[in-house]
């Protein structure tokens, strides 16, 4: 670096252009909420939408960079990029809801917006992480972001709780994470992935007892992200209780960043140490699932159900890592992808379901089908294509995560373990995404009023519809681009 | 309607274009989709594909015919019922693992709404709702879906091609096979209502609406059979000889399990439900005897039950659409004001308890001479049980027909009107016709079946076949 400081500059600059571009932009909206009427503060959320998706589609011109930036900390590669679209657009997205959602956010309205924002330079930031001290700021900007979104509502007694709830385990869980990185920081002496990675491949013998210990706390503070067992019991609470956007922010933006984390550090810095994390995968991949998909059949409150359906997904991509081929690797790349678009689907729906109804039992969707069509449509579908159903998205996800693990059952017969624990679990979860069905298309509303869809919530649901059956039929553009991104690791 | 009878007129082109004396795939049409992936989207069709993708023509036609009846949320029915059709015939067509679940599955959920929204289950003893009914179908399908994935993923991930062609020359390790073969085997029965798993299906039939009962049991439940013949018999010939005797034994369960249920049920559709169940056992056995003549029996027995049970559920259905009733008890002397529909009813049950003339006729002798000549004493046995079960069969359904057609008239049901215009008798009368038509001309499909069946089922001695071929349809050995 040192005799062309001012290329690598340039470079660096380059590499933080979205992360930038977001945080002035939050920044601007927060000084306009000094000048705009109260009154026209929705316009404000859908400008910002706007924005963002302009930064989305900006993002496409961008090239990956091979050289190390910040000095080996930050990256700037296919699989970086991959992860920045995907929370830019989970940001459009609930952005949209937002807007949508302001009439029941009593005050701080532009505050809420500008927090989202902050939130998902965080998110961009994660994509890039290369490093441990890098990994651990950028996860508390996200997870501090969240704490106040989640209890945003503050009359609320529930969103308090989720707050709450969010703030003591999500602290905690940090705390795992900072001893951890302290652990395998005494062992090896580098926090940077790479150089861990290295030196953990010339060990030669297994490592010592105090960095296994050290990885296994890592891997708690970020089992806490995704939501997987046995660290998952916040989940369903906090999405119950949290604003509807922040759930789906939740559900989609975070979950993707832990497992951009979680790839990262696993197959960046610990692949040559894959026969510890592998095994320990396995089981919790099986666990995750099943606990997510049987804890979500006697939920009657749609949110809490897509709290445990959202721990099932976490287990069915964690199947994808414990697989650890590049098959695996890239089937959770893509799922994570068309999982946002599916997810991003239902929350719209819900939240214009909610503006008129005021609930979030499942009860209240009662004959949605024929109180708008679309949202009806769109809840369904979103259902099926969380329940893995063709020609919808989640199918093919599902389809390739079976696949890579069923690939990797090949050499190792407890990966068929894994495969019909996840098969049987797509049976039991049908059950409970047809109980939504049900409810739309099969029981009659006590109050049959149309619900009315604003203009920018019918986009966003078509866009998410469209994706979703487009990218069910016709997989082949997220697949190259998730094996792009999957080919940084450079596994078979 | 009209776009299912374009796709009747586009299988009938084909099936006047296929040529009979290729045993190979013909109208290959085939585009890389994955390529990462060796998948392709492909499609084509033999002599099997080619037989029950015209059952589909037919069922589908005469299943959009009859719908005329659905007047509540018209379009989304026929999205659904369109949506149905293409899974079903997407599936008889493609030549690729990927394709092939992908429309599998496709068909499955359109199923669950059809029966959930248009669908009416009578209280009855068995104390359900349709919820209940449409529920448990799409479980028990789903299940047998996702078992099926876990074999059909185990197949790709040892060959690396999910093309069928070239999976049948890429063979899977023998102890492999022996636990790939039971994945698919359960895992297509469960659509194929292989006993024990068969709960579902009469259950569904009774709660579905008409044209949705006509294209599952005719059509949708055939896909099962047809997973086993298409992939399972070729990709796994070790697996199937091991597990041979077992199916064999299942299907003599079907066959008089649920023959000795349907003996007990009160309600017509419940009757022809598990009637449905106790004729896919004869395909199951047909396929067990692993021989020419009884798998292509099995496949003629599809297309001909098929044809049966479609037709019989839209008389059902045309009856029950103005009395409001199926219980067989309740209805007595309903052929003196409804004798067209009493007619074919007559002809549909004569057809189902294998009448000769009739399509079942012939098939349900194939698959007996197939398990005949199979030779161990076990396939014996269960030829004699499945001729038993013919006898079970006609012994509900001629009571059944008894009781409501014949008998004294009551009055409750003077208001009936009789099939009169063309419209409503044309969808019967053109099932029955396809019916005889087989059944006294049997050579027109067989021939197809025969030669696509040759290609992957070894005769089990030269004898063997020397014997069963005259005694089938007397038809000259193929030169070719």
């Amino acid at each position: 670096m040192i005799g062309h400081g001012e290329a690598a500059g340039i470079m660096n600059l380059y590499a933080v252009q979205l992360e930038c571009l977001i945080a002035i932009w939050g920044i601007l909206i927060l000084l306009t909420d000094a000048f705009v009427p109260i009154q026209n503060k929705r316009t404000i959320g859908y400008m910002a939408a706007a924005f963002t998706a302009a930064a989305f589609f900006y993002s496409f011109f961008l090239v990956p960079v091979d050289e190390m930036l910040f000095h080996g900390m930050y990256r700037f590669d296919m699989f970086a990029l991959y992860f920045k679209r995907l929370f830019l657009l989970a940001l459009t997205m609930v952005l949209v809801m937002a807007a949508e959602f302001s009439p029941r956010i009593e005050s701080g309205m532009v505050e809420f917006y500008a927090l989202l924002m902050f939130c998902a330079v965080g998110m961009l930031l994660i994509a890039s992480v290369n490093d441990f001290i890098l990994l651990f700021v950028a996860l508390e900007l996200v997870t501090i972001t969240f704490y106040v979104l989640a209890s945003y509502l503050r009359r609320q007694i529930p969103s308090l709780e989720a707050g709450t709830k969010y703030l003591i385990l999500g602290a905690l869980s940090s705390g795992f994470t900072v001893y951890g990185i302290a652990y395998i920081f005494g062992t090896t002496g580098t926090t940077n992935f790479d150089k861990l990675s290295a030196h953990l491949s010339t060990l030669g013998s297994q490592p010592p007892l105090a960095f296994t210990f050290g990885m296994l706390l890592v891997l708690t503070g970020l089992g806490f992200k995704i939501a997987s067992v046995p660290f998952q019991i916040w989940a369903p609470d906090v999405y119950q209780g949290a604003p509807t956007p922040v759930t789906a922010f939740l559900a989609v933006g975070s979950k993707a960043a832990g497992f951009a984390l979680l790839l990262r550090v696993l197959f960046a810095g610990l692949l040559p140490v894959q026969y510890i994390w592998g095994p320990l995968l396995l089981v919790l991949a099986g666990a995750t699932i099943l606990y997510g998909n049987l804890g979500a059949i006697p939920q009657h409150n749609i949110k809490r159900l897509l709290g445990y359906s959202s721990i099932g997904h976490a287990g069915y991509m964690l199947m994808g890592i414990a697989a650890g081929n590049a098959l695996g690797l890239s089937a959770v790349l893509f799922y994570l992808g068309q999982y946002a678009f599916t997810n991003l689907c239902a929350f719209l729906a819900i939240i214009a379901v909610t503006a008129v109804t005021g609930s979030d039992e499942i009860a209240s969707f009662s004959g949605l089908g024929k109180r708008s069509p679309i949202l009806g449509l769109a809840l369904f579908l979103s259902m099926m294509s969380l329940a893995g159903v063709p020609p919808l998205s989640g199918f093919f996800g599902k389809f390739q995560l079976f696949a890579a693990v069923i690939r990797r059952a090949q050499t190792d017969w407890h990966y068929y373990v894994l495969a019909v624990i996840g098969a049987v679990a797509v049976v039991i979860s049908l059950y409970f995404y047809l109980g939504v069905g049900r409810a739309i298309y099969m029981q009659e509303a006590e109050d049959a009023s149309p619900i009315p869809v604003s203009r920018p919530m019918r986009l966003a649901l078509y866009v998410c519809m469209v994706a979703m059956i487009g990218l069910g039929i016709y997989q082949l553009p997220l697949v190259n681009a998730s094996i792009m991104a999957a080919k940084v690791f450079g596994l078979h | 309607m009209f776009a299912t009878g374009v796709s009747l007129l586009i299988t009938l082109v084909l099936f006047a274009n296929f040529n009979r004396h290729d045993s190979g795939y013909q109208f290959v049409w085939s585009t890389s989709w994955l390529p990462t992936y060796g998948c392709s989207l492909k499609f084509g069709v033999d002599g099997i594909s080619m037989t029950l993708l015209l059952l589909v023509g037919f069922v589908s036609f005469c299943g959009a015919f009859v719908s005329s009846e659905i007047h509540e949320r018209e379009k989304e029915y026929y999205i659904l019922f369109l949506a149905l059709t293409s899974g079903i015939s997407g599936t008889f067509c493609t030549l690729d693992l990927f394709f092939f679940y992908f429309f599998y599955e496709m068909a499955v959920i359109p199923m669950y709404l059809l029966i959930g929204v248009w669908g009416s289950l009578p209280p009855g003893k068995h104390g359900r709702t349709k919820e209940y009914a449409t529920m448990k179908l799409t479980l028990y399908l789903t299940a047998g879906a996702v078992l099926a994935l876990i074999g059909l993923l185990a197949i790709y991930s040892i060959s690396g091609t999910t093309d069928i062609e070239k999976l049948q020359h890429n063979w899977v390790a023998a102890n492999t096979q022996l636990w790939v073969f039971p994945c698919l085997l359960f895992g297509f029965g469960f659509l194929a209502s292989m006993w024990p798993f068969h709960t579902w299906s009469p259950l569904g039939y009774a709660a579905a609406p008409t044209a949705a009962s006509m294209m599952h049991a005719g059509v949708l439940k055939k896909l099962g059979a047809y997973g086993i013949i298409r992939l399972a018999l070729p990709l796994l010939p070790e697996g199937a000889r091991h597990w041979a005797n077992l199916l064999a034994v299942l299907a003599c369960f079907n066959i008089l399990y649920a023959g000795w249920v349907a003996l007990t049920q009160k309600d017509w559709k419940f009757v022809i439900g598990y009637s449905s169940v106790s004729h896919m056992g004869y395909i199951f056995l047909g396929i067990a005897a692993l021989n020419v003549v009884g798998v292509s029996g099995a496949v003629l027995l599809m297309f001909a039950h098929g044809i049966m049970a479609a037709l019989t559920f839209g008389l059902i259905g045309f009856f029950y659409h103005q009395t409001h009733n199926r219980f067989v008890p309740d209805l007595s002397g309903l052929a003196r004001k409804i004798p067209f529909i009493g007619v074919c009813m007559v002809m549909a049950v004569m057809a189902s308890s294998g009448l000769p003339g009739f399509a079942n006729f012939v098939s349900e002798l194939m698959v007996f001479l197939g398990a005949w000549h199979q030779g161990s004493t076990l396939f014996r046995i269960a030829t004699i049980c499945g001729v038993w079960g013919i006898v079970v069969t006609a012994t509900y359904l001629l009571r059944a027909v008894r009781t409501s057609f014949f008998g004294p008239f009551d009055e409750r049901w003077s208001m009936l009107k009789d099939a009169v215009t063309f419209k409503q008798k044309f969808p019967y009368a053109l099932l029955l016709v396809v019916l005889m038509t087989v059944g006294f001309y049997p050579r027109l499909l067989t021939d197809i079946i025969k030669q696509s069946v040759a290609t992957f089922v070894p005769a089990n001695s030269e004898t063997d076949v020397a014997v069963a071929e005259p005694a089938t349809s007397e038809l000259p050995k193929v030169q070719e």
